[in-house]
């Protein structure tokens, strides 16, 4: 951890930043993301496996405009939504200072270029337990399903903490906000609750870096994070797209490509 | 207030004699991780050891969805219908002091000035068993607010658990008659003291001073510092046993229709954002500054009491870990 503080305290010593977002410890075990804006602050600062939250959902915050140039510690997830990021026209290349830690290494990124190298030689393994889940949702009935997550989706309080975890998230108005048309019912019962979570699951269909924000954050403990993992798995398949790898725009539900092998396309 | 005793044995058979009885019965169930409040037709499906439940039990008076009423054509006419009253009582079992506390101020909130008829019709047919905590967390700060873990207020019977028995206290008309309907499982009891029998909680501030910090904390400058890591979630507010914010709905096709009073966050800019597109809390830490605000010293002006009952659900459930508890000491260091 001393490599990580001093090399983030040179950079508030020589100005090239004046903010960093990081970790701290925080009561729960798990790393609390912090906003660090001295050197002084820096004792408080550490990088583990349990800093899971994804700091590029911090990104978009308003308040951040004030801050000249800002440095962010990330993880596998936080580098993936920021190529994710990027090939959505979010992310400007040396807009940001990026850090990451590997076997005690700190490991900055001259360029958003040798951030996609970075990924693509660490992307995580599937966690078994989440693969094996997957496996037991498939080989349910299509009404044995349906009847699973109509059960699960009743609980939604519609608090939109999926959406306000999720760093791929950004619109300024989204389509629940929306009221003419409504397109999306806004009581927190069976058919709105429905149709927001697939509402939610389409769009970030083939844009779902997989981080895990959205379910975590769900007070209710909705497993939702398999709707968008069972979409992506279809994506990769039919596709051989993986989102948040690479810079360039690979959307598969909005790309047009002229060899496109359907013909209702053409 | 009178004084009774149950054995412990006994109490899964008040329980299920409550619920065959056809009162709906909520209380704290396992869901996966977290415990929540839940309608249970066994006693055998109450968690145990648990600290606190993820959600209150609010929703038993103040639904996240409700219907305020419906109407109808017919024939021309419009015909306006108001919910019918619940049939039978809810009673909830397992309400921690804090919780009681709380329902002492959705009280005061809802029936105090303007009493509110869907509330009040929930509210007469509820009856709230507490139970005295044993122990608390890192998030749990009910003495920091004036509540202590065995305190009555808000709820119609408490119960402390003692070496081999249950101490029962009755504490409104409510309780009694519940009491009275099964006495053949309680016993006599003389008063007691609690004490040697309740978690102990650490106090982190004394409210009375954030109350006259925060009257001049408005324009403080940290709050933006404070509130970094607030994505706004929302998660805060619906978890809060005290948040009472709705949003009204219609829901509507042309035969008829329904208003419907839904859970709000001021988490959100869409709470304040108005219809001109001026958002007058813009930014995250104004909607964070709110919320301290009004759980320690707006509702305080309005209704002589905190709404915040320092349950911990909000620093408990937050995916940012931000606490409640640090925001206050840090306003305190000013």
């Amino acid at each position: 951890m001393s490599e990580l503080i001093s090399k983030v305290g040179q950079y508030f010593d020589s100005q090239i930043i004046d903010l960093f977002i990081g970790y701290t410890q925080g009561n729960n075990g798990f790393g609390k993301p912090a906003f660090f804006t001295n050197k002084e602050q820096l004792n408080k600062l550490t990088f583990n496996e349990q800093c899971i939250v994804n700091l590029a959902v911090y990104l978009r915050k308003p308040e951040l405009k004030k801050y000249s140039k800002i440095g962010i510690l990330a993880n596998v997830g936080t580098l993936r939504a920021i190529l994710q990021l990027t090939a959505e026209n979010q992310i400007k290349d040396g807009q940001y200072l990026i850090l990451t830690v590997k076997d005690n290494k700190v490991i900055e990124f001259v360029n958003l270029k040798a951030i996609e190298e970075w990924v693509s030689n660490n992307m995580p393994e599937p966690n078994p337990e989440r693969i094996a889940k997957m496996k037991e949702f498939e080989a349910l009935t299509q009404e044995e399903r349906w009847a699973f997550w109509t059960q699960e989706l009743a609980s939604c309080v519609r608090c939109y903490a999926c959406r306000a975890a999720c760093p791929l998230c950004y619109c300024e108005q989204c389509v629940v906000e929306c009221n003419q048309p409504q397109w999306v019912g806004v009581p927190a019962t069976g058919l709105g609750n429905l149709e927001w979570h697939i509402v939610r699951a389409m769009h970030l269909a083939g844009r779902c870096i997989g981080c895990g924000e959205c379910e975590a954050a769900c007070p209710m403990e909705i497993p939702i994070g398999f709707l968008t993992q069972k979409l992506n798995m279809e994506i990769a398949k039919k596709f051989g797209q993986i989102p948040g790898t690479k810079l360039e725009p690979d959307y598969a539900l909005s790309t047009f490509k002229v060899d496109d092998k359907e013909n209702f396309i053409r | 207030m009178e004084y009774r005793k149950i054995k412990i044995d006994k109490l899964s058979n008040f329980i299920n004699a409550i619920i065959a009885k056809n009162k709906k019965l909520l209380a704290p169930k396992q869901k996966k991780e977290k415990v929540f409040f839940a309608e249970i037709k066994s006693f055998d499906e109450i968690a145990k050891n648990y600290i606190q439940t993820a959600f209150s039990a609010k929703s038993a008076v103040f639904p996240k969805c409700e219907e305020l009423f419906s109407y109808e054509k017919i024939n021309g006419e419009t015909v306006l219908k108001n919910p019918p009253p619940p049939e039978n009582d809810t009673v909830v079992f397992g309400v921690r002091p804090c919780d009681g506390a709380a329902f002492d101020y959705l009280a005061t909130f809802f029936l105090k000035e303007n009493p509110d008829f869907h509330f009040k019709q929930r509210y007469d047919k509820t009856i709230l068993i507490g139970i005295t905590c044993e122990s608390g967390d890192e998030f749990c700060f009910c003495t920091s607010v004036g509540i202590s873990p065995s305190d009555t207020r808000g709820l119609d019977i408490m119960l402390t658990k003692l070496e081999n028995e249950y101490y029962v206290e009755i504490i409104t008309d409510k309780g009694s008659k519940l009491i009275q309907e099964f006495s053949e499982y309680f016993e006599n009891a003389e008063k007691i003291d609690k004490t040697k029998y309740t978690a102990n909680i650490p106090e982190y501030f004394n409210n009375k001073l954030v109350r006259e910090k925060l009257s001049d904390a408005f324009a403080w400058e940290k709050w933006d510092e404070s509130s970094l890591p607030c994505f706004g979630c929302g998660t805060c507010a619906f978890s809060c046993p005290t948040c009472t914010c709705f949003d009204i709905q219609d829901e509507a096709n042309p035969y008829g229709g329904s208003r419907l009073r839904l859970w709000d966050t001021c988490a959100i800019g869409l709470f304040t954002k108005h219809a001109s597109g001026h958002n007058p809390r813009e930014k995250q830490s104004e909607r964070w500054r709110n919320r301290v605000l009004h759980k320690f010293l707006y509702t305080d002006e309005q209704f002589g009491t905190l709404s915040c009952v320092g349950c911990g659900r909000c620093s408990r459930n937050c995916p940012a870990s931000l606490s409640i508890i640090d925001q206050v000491k840090a306003i305190m260091e000013v």
